[in-house]
């Protein structure tokens, strides 16, 4: 399989939190997956401006020119994508969010009615499944889990995919979350 | 200061997000003199002055789209910065999520999370109005906006007043709170003509990408 993780540490230097995920890459190479891995903190990344231009000047293409190219390319041929990062505030990272914010890049902006409401458009053929990986902060409460699995299954509903799990580096070994992604 | 508005469109001033502010400021001014300041928080080189009117501010309002059924990442970055301040416990806070799509359902979603994040920061939630069909509201003919700004403008003259916002407006907001049978049969015989497609096939012609339209540039297999 062809893994994507999304690393939202807004810590640059070494962090618990991106050594889980360093290590997590090793347990999938160990079982012969390819992974791409992006720490977005160190990246040059931009913020999505709505200009639109992926829609209707240019369409499929982001003309915001940084590093986000090789996310785009990567995101739409992997197999899976692990969503990761520490929660902030009860939420996935900021950086976190301005790349998904970016990924409208892979959708049409037709619409058409799913699941009773109005969605965009493929634009691909498939999109890669999702698992979401957190880090709970201190106070992190069933409300805040209950918040993040609603919204993350709603960006599967518009990015014409599933959400297969919401797990915990605080709870979950670097095996399972392997089996999980993998379905093994 | 009493009041303090935040803009949190990636467009700013070009924003649709701008045009309910300008509408909400008009009810505002209807009520009272005292000035309301707009920030836009997408102006990075003003970040410290916009996080010093946030911490001076006695009520702030944050405008912003949908995006990716959250707020668009810079506004997620807005919280993270204003989360480090302590002591600002008894400032009031209220938000206004737009959206593209035509349901207010598609953000509800995200109003959870604000209510959970003033909670989070011990800020006096006055609640969050939602306005879905947004998009394109700056070419619509005055006659299909204007149901829409007069009752922004309502919103404002009442919060000017109160202190938050009025219930009966917003709920008049949330309408349609999810598309009816009939509209979505309705939307699915015309998307068969093409007709659902005529602002997007309109602008794509405009730009000559009409043709390039289902272009899948990114993929590799």
């Amino acid at each position: 399989m062809k893994i994507t993780i999304l690393n939202g540490d807004l810590e640059t230097k070494k962090s618990d939190f991106s050594d889980y995920i360093e290590e997590l890459v090793k347990q999938f190479q160990v079982n012969n997956h390819i992974v791409d891995v992006f720490h977005l903190k160190k990246m040059e990344l931009s913020y999505c401006h709505g200009c639109w231009n992926c829609w209707w000047k240019n369409p499929g293409l982001c003309s915001t020119k940084d590093d986000a190219e090789i996310i785009f390319k990567s995101y739409i041929n992997s197999d899976f994508v692990i969503f990761a990062s520490p929660l902030y505030v009860g939420f996935t990272s900021s950086s976190l969010k301005k790349i998904s914010d970016r990924l409208i890049v892979l959708l049409h902006p037709y619409i058409e009615i799913r699941n009773k409401e109005s969605h965009h458009t493929k634009r691909y053929k498939n999109y890669p499944d999702f698992g979401l990986l957190i880090k709970e902060e201190d106070d992190t409460d069933k409300e805040d889990i209950q918040i993040l699995n609603d919204i993350y299954d709603r960006f599967a509903i518009n990015f014409h995919c599933e959400k297969r799990y919401l797990k915990s580096v605080n709870l979950n070994t670097e095996k399972e979350i392997v089996n999980a992604s993998c379905n093994i | 200061m009493q009041v303090v508005i935040f803009n949190g469109s990636p467009r700013r001033k070009i924003s649709n997000t701008k045009l309910l502010i300008n509408s909400f400021l008009l009810g505002y001014k209807k009520a009272t003199d005292t000035k309301v300041p707009v920030y836009y928080i997408a102006s990075f080189n003003k970040k410290e002055e916009m996080l010093n009117a946030y911490k001076n501010a006695k009520v702030v309002i944050i405008f912003f789209p949908l995006y990716t059924d959250m707020m668009p990442g810079i506004v997620k970055e807005f919280f993270e910065d204003i989360s480090k301040f302590k002591n600002y416990e008894r400032k009031k806070i209220g938000f206004v999520v737009q959206s593209g799509f035509p349901e207010a359902y598609q953000s509800i979603f995200v109003e959870k999370y604000l209510e959970k994040l003033a909670k989070r920061l011990k800020l006096n939630y006055v609640g969050t109005v939602i306005k879905g069909g947004v998009e394109g509201i700056k070419i619509m003919p005055a006659w299909m906006t204007k149901e829409l700004f007069a009752n922004f403008t309502d919103l404002g003259e009442y919060f000017a007043k109160n202190n938050e916002f009025d219930d009966k407006i917003n709920r008049k907001l949330r309408k349609p709170y999810r598309m009816s049978k009939i509209k979505r049969i309705l939307f699915s015989i015309f998307s068969k003509t093409g007709l659902t497609n005529f602002y997007w096939n309109g602008n794509l012609k405009r730009n000559k990408a009409y043709e390039k339209r289902y272009n899948r540039p990114y993929a590799q297999k």
